[in-house]
């Protein structure tokens, strides 16, 4: 480079100097607007209303599509007719745009037509506060089938939507609790498949409770005490086995003997059912032993060996 | 008597002719895509990042479907390398908890129920790239964008196939993310043995092992309920196995009919008297 004059220098530095303040300048006038504008993103979702519970499941849409074919290709192929597209279609229409509050059984309707499917008969599992359990059951033995091993129950299960009037129609924020409001997406799909779960059952059914807790084993509050038990259809429905399960090693608050199940019996006796009730089933029991093998609960009469 | 004759003739060539018009139809003797593949590979994509283990963060699920159909898309369904997935494996890896591990051979319902989508044990279809894939099928055709849904070649036809490729990258992956106490559950009445040679845990998991970031392996012999009780710790197979991992530098354990696994597969057999129980 070569060796400039001293003014040439001086209005060179200056050219540097006013070029590096223009840039910050723009720099921070970018800087301010996009603040202002993710600002004014914000500003628009809280236009949406605020609940306690967890929004919408992000990507509900590939997740339910994914169930939906999911389901029919590996557990269920002769649903190949069940059209998944229309299916996600009438779920979404279900809820999109409305109030949360203000659910109804008509909303979930086409849903539920284009989504149920046959039982086969004596193999329908009821449940209340055994979730877990239940469902690592029928996950291990195919030979019962709960809601949520339904088309309907699989797509829903551990899946959480609700809707809002204001743009984008979902809200992916929040939804409301059912002590919020009742008339909820959730609580009024979960309400309407269990009914309809119940009127689909067949030959005998079995309903699987927990004899550990305090609250009792049946429990009137219950979906299964007070929509899945008055559903059940008296002319398709022969037996109602109940399985009073207590936890290995946990309180046995309760048993077939008990007050609540005594209840349980009254109702079912009323409707004309025929009651068979166990303590403990034993594959239950089984599975409940795998994860507590060495409770003396669970001792086998074989031992295992164990070579170093 | 020649129009006697002709009659059975004229049917039994048509018979022939549609029969093998159908052969030439189907290129391969495997059974063809997975219809939906797309929905239901990217369905599960989601499902397990915000569902099933959302602990393993943000994932582009659609980035990682096209990843996936890169390995197979335009190419010979024969020429189909393990390597060609690890785009894929790339997008969608996560961390493996620590002594989670859980291989198998021989027993996979049983490892699925066994495992409890992870919450017990994290065998590799309870991973993001596994769960991707697992029971399903998948093929593409050279000179065309489409996937098979026809026909897709079996590991007979060719072993460099689409899915066997994919597994074995997936395996390969799983081994070399393992660490901790690392679980084997074989079946002790396969025949052929416990530990079967060739398979993806000889040939592909237990070479890709990091021995600095495994402190035991653990062996469970588990024989079918109403299963002949033909390999355990100590023979055949498994001998061969322990010697494989103690001549490599593994602490190794092994333990016959291990009771959890049992209490497991007595579910099937509540009256046997494997399973029977003095306190029930």
């Amino acid at each position: 480079m070569p060796f400039q004059q001293g003014s040439a220098r001086t209005r060179q530095r200056t050219v540097l100097l006013v070029g590096i303040v223009l840039l910050l300048a723009t720099l921070v006038l970018a800087v301010v607007l996009a603040s202002l504008l993710t600002h004014g993103k914000h500003e628009d979702s809280p236009k949406m209303l605020k609940w306690k519970d967890r929004g919408t499941t992000k990507n509900l849409q590939e997740v339910i599509l994914g169930r939906c074919y999911n389901y029919i290709t590996e557990r269920y192929p002769e649903l190949g007719d069940k059209d998944c597209l229309k299916i996600w279609e009438s779920l979404k229409d279900a809820f999109i745009y409305k109030n949360p509050c203000n659910i109804t059984t008509e909303d979930y309707q086409p849903l539920m037509e284009l989504a149920s499917h046959p039982i086969p008969c004596n193999k329908s599992l009821f449940w209340s506060k055994t979730n877990d359990l239940v469902h690592r059951y029928t996950k291990s033995n195919q030979n019962f089938l709960t809601l949520e091993d339904t088309l309907l129950g699989y797509m829903a299960d551990r899946i959480s939507w609700c809707g809002d009037p204001s743009a984008p129609g979902i809200n992916y924020e929040s939804c409301p609790k059912r002590s919020e409001c009742e008339s909820n997406p959730s609580s009024v799909f979960w309400k309407m498949a269990s009914k309809m779960f119940a009127e689909a059952a067949c030959g005998v059914v079995q309903v699987m409770l927990n004899g550990s807790i305090e609250a009792g084993a049946f429990r009137s509050t219950s979906i299964f005490g007070s929509i899945e038990v008055f559903n059940l259809n008296p002319d398709k429905v022969s037996e109602v086995h109940i399985w009073v399960m207590h936890d290995i090693g946990g309180p046995q608050s309760e048993s077939c003997s008990g007050h609540s199940i005594q209840r349980l019996k009254n109702i079912l006796e009323e409707r004309n059912f025929k009651i068979i009730c166990e303590d403990n089933y034993r594959p239950v029991q089984l599975l409940q032993c795998v994860h507590n093998p060495d409770h003396t609960d669970c001792r086998l009469c074989t031992n295992s060996t164990a070579v170093p | 008597m020649m129009m006697s004759l002709f009659l059975p003739l004229l049917l039994v060539s048509v018979l022939f002719m549609s029969s093998f018009s159908e052969v030439q139809g189907r290129k391969w003797k495997g059974e063809g895509t997975t219809q939906n593949l797309e929905s239901i590979a990217i369905g599960r994509c989601y499902d397990y990042i915000r569902i099933v283990n959302p602990a393993v963060g943000e994932k582009n699920c659609s980035e990682i479907w096209e990843a996936f159909k890169s390995a197979f898309i335009n190419k010979d369904p024969c020429s189909i390398l393990p390597e060609d997935y690890e785009l894929f494996i790339n997008l969608s890896l996560h961390t493996i908890p620590a002594n989670k591990s859980l291989f198998w051979e021989n027993n996979q319902l049983l490892v699925n129920s066994f495992a409890d989508r992870g919450r017990r044990y994290m065998s590799v279809g309870d991973t993001l790239f596994g769960f991707f894939g697992d029971f399903l099928n998948w093929c593409g055709q050279a000179n065309s964008s489409g996937l098979d849904y026809e026909s897709c070649p079996t590991t007979m036809e060719c072993e460099t196939n689409a899915v066997d490729s994919f597994w074995r990258m997936a395996s390969i992956t799983y081994a070399k993310h393992s660490s901790g106490e690392i679980h084997v559950l074989l079946n002790g009445s396969a025949v052929g043995g416990a530990y079967p040679q060739p398979s993806f845990f000889a040939d592909y998991e237990i070479p890709n092992l990091q021995k600095d970031k495994i402190s035991q392996i653990v062996i469970w012999v588990v024989d079918d309920i109403e299963g002949p009780d033909l390999d355990s710790c100590g023979i055949h197979s498994v001998k061969i196995l322990e010697t494989r991992l103690k001549t490599l530098g593994y602490n190794v354990t092994c333990i016959d009919n291990y009771k959890s696994v049992v209490f497991l597969l007595c579910l099937d057999y509540p009256d046997n008297s494997k399973c029977a129980v003095p306190s029930f």
